[in-house]
């Protein structure tokens, strides 16, 4: 039922320094390490900060250990923690920096929303989609953003409601719409299915 | 072609020597308009036969409906507008003028604001400081100019934005260092400034040098048309030949032969009047501040507001 070429379902770049910027801020919420290393191994010119989300059980980071020792490292065990270590960040940070955000939607996109927070703009953030493509969605009816969705089909967080899983996101609330799946027949509710690995 | 309104001149005063200010109304009695902080209308100013067009920087307060402002610098090399403002137009004439345009906007998503002027560069500024405080926004301005006399909107700017604004007088080699003015500047800084060819590139060399992003920068330059060598045109739709004059620019000769041609700024800077170049046998003298050097060298494309050709004939896709 998931149409693959919806318009608002965000594309995302291989993830590139942007040279013209002299601080780099690097915010990594999950492991690549082929992507880590064509990034660390040819830094750009300017200060970098690293802060990396740590949740699993693999204190090896890629990221970590490429890192150049006059780098900045931050990390965190939970996102919430990861972000705030982000907002601290930019509050200290000064004109010249760029933001890359690189790990799974939800991620990405709270992370950008602070961003804009801070009156950074398009040409100042970089993002990119890695580890797990469970999806944010935002429940139409009471306005709740339930995370890490899996399934085609999930109870909303806030209502209860059964909800289907669109492909139409918005940046705004950085997450994917939806419906109540049974508002016309209530109670005829297909099978979840896993399609958000 | 933009929508226009006949205004009478209600009040002219010298604000410094060269340097005069118009407050405009609508000579139907109406209102006008509320603009953004950064527009410019076009005025219509009659020299001779002819109509000239300058466009001048609103400066007064956008929400004040009944007078508009603008304030105008005899130019040296003036083509005749800025010239009959200053030795013709009188209290109590009457002309015609463009709505407004915008090509120098505010950020209204930014966080704070730097303003910086350029001896006549003020008059946008103005506009953008009085939104700016309107709105309850963070800003400064700085404003450069050649002597304490050229301030001339100095204790306006004091009175929108009380120590905010500072001062940078050439006569006492003040001079603003902008590597220094846009270093460590917080995020969400926007930059703003009109001024002078060789300040504005020089503010947006530092800023990028310390890394700011394009879209925080912005600039407002226009340039006066400057005459030339008279050269042939040929325009291809309308189906015209004629001569353009030496004291004419490009664009006024073709809507002297009454055709309808695209511009907002006529000052080289918006891109709107750009034009296709079907072939030409003389050297575009590209005097535009839009063109990227691509397009210059490829000989196909011509700001007609502010550029020309130099000898022989060109055929225009007009
Ligand atoms: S009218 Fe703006 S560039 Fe010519």
């Amino acid at each position: 039922m998931s149409t693959l070429a919806v318009k608002s379902q965000p594309v995302y770049q291989e993830l590139e320094w942007d040279r013209s910027g002299t601080h780099h801020i690097l915010f990594v919420a999950a492991e690549d390490a082929a992507l880590a290393h064509r990034l660390l191994a040819n830094p750009p010119p300017g200060s970098m900060t690293l802060i990396r989300l740590n949740d699993s059980a693999n204190p090896d980071s890629a990221w970590a250990k490429q890192l150049a020792a006059s780098a900045r490292y931050l990390e965190a065990h939970a996102l919430p923690e990861t972000l705030d270590l982000l907002r601290e960040a930019l509050y200290a940070s000064r004109m010249g920096t760029r933001l890359y955000l690189a790990g799974p939607e939800d991620a990405i996109w709270q992370a950008s929303q602070l961003a804009d927070s801070f009156g950074m703009t398009r040409d100042e953030v970089r993002q990119m989609q890695l580890g797990t493509t469970a999806r944010p969605v935002f429940c139409v009816h009471c306005r709740t953003i339930t995370r890490g969705v899996h399934t085609n089909i999930v109870p909303c967080s806030g209502c209860g409601r059964a909800l289907f899983v669109r492909d139409h996101f918005s940046r705004r609330l950085g997450a994917y719409m939806g419906f109540q799946i049974d508002a016309e027949s209530p109670g005829d509710i297909p099978a979840a299915e896993v399609i958000y690995p | 072609m933009n929508a226009s309104f006949n205004i009478e001149i209600r009040r002219i005063r010298e604000l410094a020597p060269g340097i005069r200010e118009f407050s405009l109304g609508r000579s139907d009695g109406e209102d006008f308009p509320v603009y953004s902080g950064g527009s410019h209308i076009v005025l219509s100013l009659p020299l001779g036969e002819r109509q000239h067009r300058n466009p001048y920087s609103l400066l007064g307060d956008p929400t004040v409906r009944n007078t508009w402002r603008i304030a105008v610098r005899k130019q040296e090399q003036s083509r005749g507008g800025s010239a009959w403002l200053h030795e013709q137009a009188r209290e109590g004439m009457r002309i015609d003028i463009s709505a407004p345009v915008n090509l120098f906007p505010l950020d209204r998503l930014g966080r704070h604001h730097i303003l910086v002027a350029g001896g006549i560069g003020i008059t946008p500024i103005l506009s953008q400081a009085r939104e700016l405080a309107r709105l309850g926004a963070d800003f400064e301005v700085h404003y450069a100019y050649r002597g304490p006399e050229y301030g001339v909107f100095a204790d306006e700017l004091e009175t929108l934005a009380p120590g905010r604004i500072h001062h940078y007088v050439a006569t006492r080699r003040e001079q603003i260092e902008f590597s220094t003015l846009l270093a460590g500047r917080p995020l969400g800084t926007h930059f703003y400034i009109c001024g002078p060819a060789g300040m504005v590139a020089a503010s947006m060399n530092a800023g990028a040098a310390l890394g700011w992003p394009e879209s925080h920068l912005h600039s407002e330059q226009f340039l006066a048309p400057t005459g030339g060598e008279p050269f042939d045109v040929e325009l291809t739709l309308s189906n015209k030949r004629f001569t353009v004059p030496s004291d004419l620019s490009l664009l006024e000769a073709i809507e002297q032969q009454g055709v309808d041609a695209p511009y907002l700024c006529r000052g080289g800077a918006c891109g709107q009047c750009e034009t296709e170049v079907i072939s030409c046998d003389g050297e575009l003298l590209h005097h535009d501040l839009y063109l990227s050097a691509e397009e210059r060298a490829s000989g196909k494309k011509i700001m007609p507001c502010v550029s020309r050709l130099k000898g022989g004939c060109m055929t225009l896709k007009l």
